[in-house]
Order: structure tokens, then C-alpha cells, then sequence
């Protein structure tokens, strides 16, 4: 399936910035599932300059400003090809042993209720695979999808406790029950097509549960699902906070920051 | 050098330098309370000191009323009193500290010593009138050997001229505050000017900058008036308390700098105007202006070449 | 315990002509000369602040004027060890962040790295210049008989105390200099120029001339802001804060008053997670932002690598021996300390059924803190700690009541016993290793403790080694 995505974020600040720096993992990431046509990232000001290629594969890019005033936008846009593995993520440049990941991090802390989720899963007999889809299946029933119910720094914990939350709170709860679980789990940002009405589209979170067999294996709790040709995978680490695409730093700068986001996926011919 | 380092030598000596203002400066009010009855009352003398040192208004925050035994307390140990001469020594001592590499051992050695004698050497409001003459013959001898120290040891490189440069800018601030509060609060009427007070309390600012016997040399004995004051205390090149002692020292070092490093800057060029100026004014002239106004303008242009100085040299804003 | 001055009430060789001397100061001068000493630190400023201690945030190190001597044959073997591990770390590291050898062959379990929360998986596949991570390491060595030395373990990240090793020598000098006469004794003072010369020795890739090196600071109020600044004066380098650097198109500069200036290699003396606040702990008020994507395109290096404490892991420690012999197929040339891993069933069985008997360390605990001692510990403390390592058993060994040997100080006015460790400090650079004939003796000043941390009323000794 051919994809194309344009992707804005547009800072606006109210009074004069000394110095803004950022770090960027705005490209998809390279592997067997999906196939960069063409991808661009821009800035409206300063350059984007190339760092590095990370240990898990993203492509670094940095961005230096000094006395910024203004609105700021960093675009990425591009064609990509997908396919559907059945959630298997194959043909991935990382070489961290998937072990790291049944590491802990503040939002994804063991607690009760998640021992409580963990619990109702049948373990008897059952192999890796289908242990990660049985807890897939719970953690999509523990909470209620309400957009806007959650902020960027709520837990797993606390996304439970209120009983509703985001894409990132199914993905924070299935990543800490997962590692519950020892199956190495990480969080993943990237896009999904979706049929919507409105044309509207936001960026999208899941998780990738390594399997022995099977390697990284991707799925989607605020779903239901294992994904398919339809999701694009951009950016990964142990938390939401970890695998942010866009991290920046403002020196001395006292004023305000309004923040927009703008996504829109089409399916093309 | 590190734009840090820098700052850090320049506060380190505009510390010492106000360190002893304060020690001088305290050093009139224990004069004063060894004349029985004066004029003016010792109180409202004391009051004048701490109203110079710029620190009235914090004082009367902490303490309800003005006495004695507090204001000395207040100026030389208070560690809530920012500028206290312990807060000075202890804030130039951590100024070095931070940057130990930029100062010859000596330097180190004289501000630390001072640091840790001074330590000791705390007193209580209890006995604090009784020590004090030994208090400030102490400050007076430190700041002069760790001054001499800087002078006797130190690369004359620009480390030495952010050194220098720390201790007259804070002169010529100091100098220009204490001509203006003197002429405010001691004078609350116009009747009073060329008066016997008048005269007196001249005197009294004179030794509060150590020039008493200065001034005297320079115009051979004569009577104190007003106008020689301000001739003396501006204008007088010889005179090393003088805002144009201060301001001459600043464009030398400024100057250094632009050469040293090759380059230009605004703060420079801006005290060389101020220098030119006070060069071709008499105090006649000044008189004219209006005293308070002219040392208004004067302390709105040394803030002025301070915060390009500071500009370029600590946060590289200035290329 | 093994007395290293005394043998059957006979003084041994090494110490006769020191004992003597000791032996010989009349009261007044022991005392006098003490008072010469603390000033003379004073006058030099070394001072150590202890955490947690806000009312006395500046102290005087106590420095014991009684030296401890190592002759030259133990020395040749002490420095042989503490070379031998030091390179073994290093290759440690480069192999555990790029293939992984060591784990493949099942020699450390999986686990004890990849969940480490000190194994930072952002420098997984990076060529860190020259292949070195840890340039400098101080093991801590302790004796336990005539003949064995014994390591407690390895400072990989920022080990401290070089600064006391060469001024306690400054300060035996000035005061004994006839002591210097009578005895051959190796110099330490070229600490320094060594450190440069390795630090030099390790300039990132896109380095392509004379490499200029700082050192980076936390800032005045660490316990270790001496140290900082005694070093970077001597070495000739700029002792930088993170806000003299700042990080423009992924080049690291320093603030001068000349303008901006390059920085090349940091040696860095602020933990990890402070380095870059967007790359590590974004509540980081005294890191660089930027500086870890300026390392990670070879723009700049950090010393020690980020990622390097995983080789301070007590439990990695205990597998030293293996370490040393799987990449340089060497016998360990120094001995661990017998250690149990309270990760592993039969050893965590052991020490909870012995726990008065052991002491308990935190594996990533340093100075002292997080262990318990048990034969000091009362009751409570000992079942405090059971339920700890219950809790989260791969956080915690334990190791056998070591009997640190002991040296005399200067007692007031007599000679008295106390335990005593050693750190000497390796440098490892691009294809050399440096290391002074000398090291930090600290010494435990209060009669009968075992614990020489000075946060917790340790001091110091000169260390001679002798030049036979």
C-alpha cells in the first residue's frame, strides 16, 4: 500500500528565544514492512543538519537557532510503500539486545492493577506469542479510549486508575505488563491511516513486544490488533518520553510556548 | 579566558573594593561617636552611613529602629545583609574559589586567609562598638594585601585587567553614591549650604574616602567649600577616590582589552566619551547642573558602559 | 589482621628508618607540626564538603603525618594488577557495547548487563574514539597479608582523590624534607601531565588539530570541586561548568572572552544523567543541551564514555577474574574479595543465612553508603536489609568482614593502629597506559573502623613507594 503523510509541528513563542536547540527522529524507520519513496523534513528557520544514526536506527537530525522569535515549524512529509507482516517488524538496522527492554521507566512502573491484569491471563500452556495477543486483548479492555482524558506525563498507574486514556496510555499499560510478563516491550510512534470523516488525522502509538521466534512483533491495544500495511513506524524507545520524535531545550527563555500539531495520511493511488 | 572566569575575577574584586567602602565608611561613624555631641546627633549620623551604604531599606526590613551596635552588626557580619563586609569577603573568597586557576597562589592565599580570620573573627552586637577600630585597621590591612598581592603577583595579562576593572567600577559607583546621599540627607534645607555643618560634614565625607589629608595637600590648607569638594571628589586626577580617577582606570583597561583581543567594543568607546567630558568640565560648571542631576547621569552612564562591558566580555552577546 | 609495621613486635624493614624518625619527634613537635600541616592545607585550600551536611559544608580532609610505605617489589605487582584490569575493563566495555562476546560465550549472564538500568543502550554500536571508555580508574586495594592484596573494587566513572595523593606529598615534602633524604621514594608529581597526555591521546574523529581539552564540573559546591580545579590548573586546561558550554551545528564550544572557542575532549567529572538535558535527564540544570548528538557525530569526546558505570556494578565486579582472562588470556595478577551474588538462589541462601557475618553492598552504592556491615549492624538493621535483598535481589552482593591491614597514625602524641586501603589511579589511553608509583591511602581514623571513606571520618596518609 502507497502512503503519503505531511506532518507539522509549529512552536509559537510570545517573546524572543535566546537559543532553541533540538533533536529530531522524524524519518521512518528502514525495514522489511515499509519502503521510503521519498522523505523530506524542513524547518522554517535555522538549518537541519544530520547527526547521527542512533543505536536503534533512527536517523538523528539536529537544529540550532539563536534570538528566535515568532512560530517555528518543522515539517516531515514523504511517500512511503507498506506491507503487512502480520505485526511481525522484520529488516530492522538496531543491534540493543531486546533484553534492555524489560527495563522499568517512570511511566511504565509495575502496580497493583497491572498485576491485577496480568492475573487474569491464562498462563498455562501458553507460548510466547499468544501470551503477548492475551495481553493485548486485556489491556485493550482496561481502559476507555476518551481523547484529551490524559497529559504526557501520566503513567500507566494513573491512566488505570482513571479507567480511560490515549493511544500512549494503551501502550504504556501494555509495555508495563508485558515487562510484568519478562517479554521485552518498547513503545513506537508513528502514523495510521485511518477512513475518517473529517480528513483530520493525529500521529499514532503502539508496542512491539519481542517474541524468541518471531523477533519484534507489533501491536496496537488502542486497536485490538497486531498491525498491518496501514501503520507507519517512525520512532522507538522505553516510553512515550524516550521515543519522542521532536526534543529540544530552550536557553533562558522565560516566555510562553503554544504548540500545534498537524497530520494528514492519505491513501495513494 | 573562560567569559565565566572573567566574571568571576571581576566580582571577586569589586567584592574586596566594597569590603573596604564599608570598613572606611564605618570608620567616620566611629569618629563621630568619639566627638561628644555633635551638631547632627549620632543617630542621624548613623543613619547617614547605612543610608549611603545603600542597604537603609533592608536594614529597617529586619530591624525596627536605627541603633548603633545593629547598624555596625548589620554592615560588617549580618549574613542576611547581602553586602555585609563578611558576605563581601565571603562572596570574592567564592568567586576565586570558582576559578583558582586564573590567580597566582598568593592572591588565593591572601583571600582565603582573610576568609577563614574573618571566620574567627566574628563578633556579637554585644562588644561589636568596643572592637570595632581593631575590625577595621583588619579589613583595611586585608584588602591592601590582597590588592598588593594582585599587583606584586599577577600576570598583567587580562585576567588582571577584569581584576582591576571590578575595583573601579564598583569606586566610581561607590564615590559617585556617597557625594550624592551626603549632599541629600545632610543638607534637608537650602540655608544650610556653606554653613558650619556644612563644612563639617564635608570633612566627615572626606575621611569616609580616606581623602581627608589628600585635600588638604591638594589646594594647600585652604578652607573646605563646596565647590573645592567637588572639584576634589570629580575632577581631581590626583585624588584616587575621584570619578575621574575611576573612569580614566576603566578606559585604560577597557582599552587594554580591545587591543589585547583584537577587537572592538561599544563599552569602550562609550567611556572614553564619558572621560573626554568630565576632562573639559569644571566644578563651577557641575555646580551649575545641578550636582544631583549631573551624578544621576553619571550613574545612568557608567550602568550603561557596565552592561555592554558585561555584554561582550561574560555572555558573549557582543561580537 | 596483618600489621604492616610491626612483625612479632619487630618492626619490619621497610618501615625502620620511618619508625625511628617517628619514635624520635618529641610531643611539642608532633603537635606543632600537625598544626603546620592543617594550615598549610588550609593555605592550599583543601577542603572536602559532605553531602547532606549543610552547616559545615566545608571541612579539612584530616591528613595523618605518619607515611605508609609500599616497597618496590609489592608496588611492581600492585601496578601490574591494576593495569591488567583496567585494560581488561576497557575491553570489557567496547565488547559489551558493540557484539557482545562475553554474553554469547555465557560467561556473565544476559541479564546482569542488558537489564542493568547502568547499561545506557544509547551507546550501543558507537565507535567511541580509540576504543577506550574509562581513561582513568582507581581500584581500591586492600592487604590482607604479607604477600596478598586484594581488590574491592573498580572506579570506572570518576574515581577521586588523585588531588590528596599529590598534595599529601606537597605537604610530607615541605615539612619532613630530610625524610626524602633518607629514603628513595617514587614521585608522584607527574600525575598531571600524564592525565594530558592521555586525555590528548583520545581526540574525536573530526579532530584535526592540537586537541583542546576541558575539564567539566558540577560546580563549587561539589565535594570534589578541589580536585577539579587542583587538576585543570596543573594539566593547563580550562575547568569549564556546563554553562560556559554550549553546543552550535553540533560542534561543542566554550564561552571566552574572546568569543567562542572549540572544545575537543571533555574530561567530565558530573555523572551521566546530567551530561545533556535533552538527551539524558531533561530536568538537568547543569548539563550541555546538544552535547550528546556533538559526541555521537564525532564531534566532540566525553571522558569517560557515558555508560561506563555498568563496569562499577558490584556483581560485573565479581566476575573480574573472568573478565581479565577472556580478553587477554591472563591469569588475574590481583585477587578479588570473595563475593556472593545475591541474584543468583544458592548464593543469595548463604549470605541470608550468614548476614552478621557479611557485608552487603548495593551494586551500584558508592562512599561508603548503601552497605551494611553485619557484625556492627544491630538487629533490626541486619532484618531491614534481609527484606531488601528479597525485594530486589540483583541490587544487592555481599562480600566476607574484611580485615583491613593497618598502618599507625599519629595519635595525639603516640603511635596507634588504624585500618587502611589503597587507590592507585591508571591512566589508559590510545595504545598506552600510565600510572604513578603512588596512590591515596586512606585510612580509617577512628580505632577500629573499617570504613576509610572520608564522608564518613576517613583520612589520609602519604603513600611511598620505595625505589629499591
Amino acid at each position: 500500500m502507497k502512503i503519503k503523510i505531511s506532518h507539522a509541528t509549529t512552536y509559537k513563542y510570545n517573546s524572543i528565544v535566546p537559543k532553541i536547540i533540538q533533536s529530531l527522529k522524524l524519518y521512518p524507520s528502514i525495514c522489511y514492512n515499509q519502503e521510503i519513496i521519498e522523505w523530506n523534513t524542513a524547518s522554517s528557520s535555522g538549518k537541519i543538519i544530520e547527526s547521527h544514526i542512533d543505536s536503534l536506527g533512527h536517523r538523528v537530525q539536529n537544529i540550532f537557532i539563536n534570538n528566535f522569535s515568532g512560530q517555528l515549524k518543522i515539517s516531515s512529509k514523504g511517500i512511503l510503500k507498506t506491507k503487512n507482516l502480520s505485526g511481525v517488524v522484520k529488516g530492522l538496522k538496531e543491534r540493543v539486545n531486546p533484553i534492555c527492554f524489560l527495563r522499568g521507566t517512570d511511566l511504565t512502573k509495575p502496580c497493583k492493577r497491572i498485576k491485577r491484569i496480568s492475573k487474569e491471563v491464562e498462563k498455562k500452556n501458553t507460548d510466547q506469542i499468544d501470551l503477548a495477543h492475551k495481553l493485548n486483548l486485556v489491556v485493550s479492555n482496561s481502559i476507555e479510549y476518551v481523547s484529551g482524558s490524559t497529559t504526557i506525563s501520566t503513567s500507566s498507574e494513573e491512566a488505570l486508575k482513571q479507567k480511560k486514556g490515549v493511544c500512549q496510555d494503551f501502550a504504556h499499560i501494555l509495555i508495563t505488563a508485558a515487562r510484568l510478563n519478562k517479554l521485552p516491550a518498547r513503545y513506537v510512534n508513528g502514523f495510521l491511516l485511518e477512513e475518517t470523516n473529517s480528513g483530520e488525522n493525529t500521529t499514532h502509538a503502539w508496542v512491539e513486544i519481542f517474541i524468541k521466534d518471531l523477533g519484534w512483533v507489533a501491536f496496537d491495544p488502542s486497536h485490538k490488533k497486531c498491525i498491518d500495511e496501514k501503520y507507519i513506524r517512525v520512532s522507538t524507545g522505553f516510553d512515550f518520553l524516550d521515543a519522542s520524535t521532536i526534543k529540544g531545550v530552550k536557553t533562558n527563555y522565560e516566555g510562553n510556548e503554544i504548540l500545534e500539531s498537524k497530520v494528514s495520511i492519505n491513501h495513494c493511488q | 579566558m573562560l567569559s565565566r572566569t572573567a566574571e568571576n575575577l571581576f566580582w571577586s574584586a569589586r567584592y574586596i573594593e566594597r569590603a573596604d567602602s564599608l570598613a572606611r565608611l564605618l570608620e567616620v561613624g566611629y569618629r563621630i561617636s568619639l566627638i561628644p555631641n555633635t551638631e547632627a546627633g549620632y543617630n542621624n549620623e548613623w543613619e547617614s552611613i547605612l543610608e549611603t551604604s545603600g542597604m537603609k531599606n533592608e536594614y529597617l526590613k529586619k530591624y525596627k529602629n536605627i541603633s548603633k551596635e545593629q547598624i555596625i552588626f548589620y554592615l560588617l557580619f549580618d549574613l542576611e545583609n547581602p553586602s555585609s563586609v563578611k558576605n563581601c569577603i565571603t562572596s570574592a573568597r567564592e568567586n576565586i574559589r570558582m576559578v583558582r586557576t586564573a590567580v597566582t597562589l598568593e592572591v588565593w592565599n591572601a583571600i582565603n586567609t582573610s576568609f577563614h580570620e574573618l571566620d574567627k573573627n566574628m563578633k556579637d552586637t554585644k562588644n561589636i562598638l568596643k572592637e570595632l577600630p581593631e575590625i577595621i585597621e583588619w579589613i583595611k590591612k586585608q584588602v591592601n594585601l590582597i590588592r598588593g598581592t594582585i599587583l606584586n603577583t599577577q600576570l598583567i595579562n587580562d585576567g588582571y585587567d577584569f581584576l582591576i576593572l571590578g575595583t573601579y567600577f564598583e569606586r566610581a559607583d561607590f564615590t559617585a553614591r556617597i557625594i550624592n546621599v551626603k549632599y541629600f540627607i545632610l543638607l534637608p534645607s537650602i540655608n544650610y549650604v556653606g554653613s558650619d555643618i556644612d563644612n563639617f560634614q564635608w570633612s566627615l565625607m572626606l575621611r569616609s574616602i580616606s581623602s581627608f589629608r589628600a585635600f588638604q595637600w591638594a589646594y594647600g590648607g585652604q578652607e573646605i567649600t563646596y565647590i573645592k569638594i567637588l572639584d576634589f571628589l570629580i575632577l581631581n586626577m590626583t585624588c584616587p577616590r575621584s570619578l575621574i580617577f575611576s573612569v580614566e582606570k576603566i578606559h585604560h583597561h577597557l582599552d587594554r582589552l580591545t587591543k589585547f583581543y583584537k577587537q572592538t567594543s561599544t563599552s569602550k568607546k562609550k567611556i572614553r566619551s564619558i572621560y573626554k567630558k568630565l576632562k573639559n568640565l569644571n566644578a563651577n560648571r557641575i555646580s551649575d547642573i545641578g550636582l544631583h542631576e549631573f551624578l544621576k547621569s553619571f550613574i545612568e552612564e557608567i550602568n550603561f558602559v557596565y552592561k555592554k562591558f558585561e555584554q561582550k566580555y561574560f555572555f558573549g552577546l557582543e561580537t | 589482621m596483618y600489621n604492616e609495621v610491626y612483625k612479632n613486635l619487630k618492626v619490619r624493614k621497610f618501615y625502620d628508618k620511618i619508625y625511628d624518625w617517628a619514635k624520635s619527634l618529641p610531643e611539642n613537635i608532633i603537635v606543632k607540626k600537625k598544626n603546620e600541616a592543617e594550615n598549610l592545607f588550609k593555605k592550599i585550600g583543601i577542603t572536602f564538603s559532605v553531602y547532606n551536611n549543610f552547616d559545615s559544608t566545608e571541612r579539612l580532609i584530616p591528613f595523618d603525618m605518619f607515611p605508609r610505605i609500599i616497597s618496590g617489589t609489592e608496588w611492581k605487582k600492585i601496578k601490574n594488577g591494576v593495569v591488567q584490569r583496567a585494560l581488561a575493563i576497557n575491553a570489557f566495555l567496547n565488547d559489551i557495547y558493540n557484539s557482545g562476546e562475553i554474553v554469547k560465550a555465557k560467561i556473565i549472564p544476559e541479564n546482569l548487563i542488558y537489564k542493568n538500568p547502568a547499561y545506557e543502550i544509547k551507546m550501543v554500536g558507537f565507535k567511541v574514539p580509540k576504543r577506550i571508555y574509562s581513561p582513568i580508574i582507581g581500584s581500591d586495594i586492600i592487604r590482607v597479608d604479607e604477600k596478598i592484596f586484594k581488590v574491592l573494587e573498580d572506579n570506572c566513572r570518576t574515581p577521586s582523590g588523585v588531588s590528596y595523593m599529590i598534595e599529601n606529598r606537597e605537604i610530607m615534602m615541605r615539612m619532613f624534607p630530610e625524610l626524602f633524604e633518607k629514603l628513595k621514594i617514587e614521585t608522584v608529581e607527574n600525575y598531571p601531565h600524564y592525565l594530558l597526555d592521555v586525555l590528548k591521546s583520545l581526540a574525536p574523529k573530526k579532530c584535526n588539530k592540537e586537541p583542546k581539552v576541558v575539564i567539566l564540573t558540577p560546580g563549587s559546591l561539589n565535594s570534589a570541586y578541589y580536585e577539579h580545579s587542583f587538576l585543570a590548573d596543573l594539566m593547563g586546561v580550562e575547568l569549564v561548568q556546563g554553562t560556559d558550554l554550549f553546543v552550535d551545528e553540533s560542534i561543542t564550544y566554550m564561552k571566552t572572552t574572546r568569543g567562542p572557542e572549540k572544545v575537543d575532549i571533555i574530561y567530565r567529572r558530573i555523572d551521566d544523567r546530567f551530561i545533556d538535558p535533552i538527551s539524558f535527564d531533561s530536568s538537568s540544570l547543569i548539563g550541555i543541551p546538544g552535547l550528546f548528538d556533538s559526541y555521537k557525530s564525532d564531534n566532540v569526546n566525553i571522558c569517560s564514555a557515558p555508560g561506563s558505570g555498568i563496569a562499577d556494578d558490584k556483581a560485573i565486579y565479581s566476575y573480574l577474574p573472568e573478565i581479565i582472562k577472556f580478553y587477554l588470556g591472563e591469569e588475574p595478577i590481583l585477587e578479588n574479595v570473595k563475593t556472593w551474588r545475591c541474584y543468583k538462589d544458592d548464593e543469595r541462601k548463604y549470605v541470608l543465612n550468614n548476614l552478621n557475618k557479611l557485608v552487603v553492598k548495593e551494586v551500584h552504592g558508592s562512599g561508603g553508603y548503601g552497605l551494611m556491615i553485619g557484625s556492627k549492624s544491630s538487629k533490626k538493621q541486619i532484618e531491614n536489609f534481609r527484606k531488601k535483598i528479597l525485594l530486589n535481589p540483583e541490587n544487592y552482593i555481599a562480600q566476607p568482614i574484611l580485615e583491613l591491614s593497618s598502618v599507625p597514625i599519629f595519635d595525639k602524641n603516640r603511635l596507634s593502629p588504624r585500618h587502611v586501603d589503597l587507590r592507585p589511579f591508571c591512566l589508559v589511553g590510545a595504545n598506552k597506559t600510565k600510572l604513578v608509583n603512588g596512590g591515596l591511602t586512606r585510612v580509617a581514623l577512628k580505632e577500629g573502623s573499617l570504613i576509610v571513606n572520608s564522608s564518613q571520618g576517613g583520612g589520609v596518609k602519604d603513600t611511598w613507594v620505595l625505589n629499591e
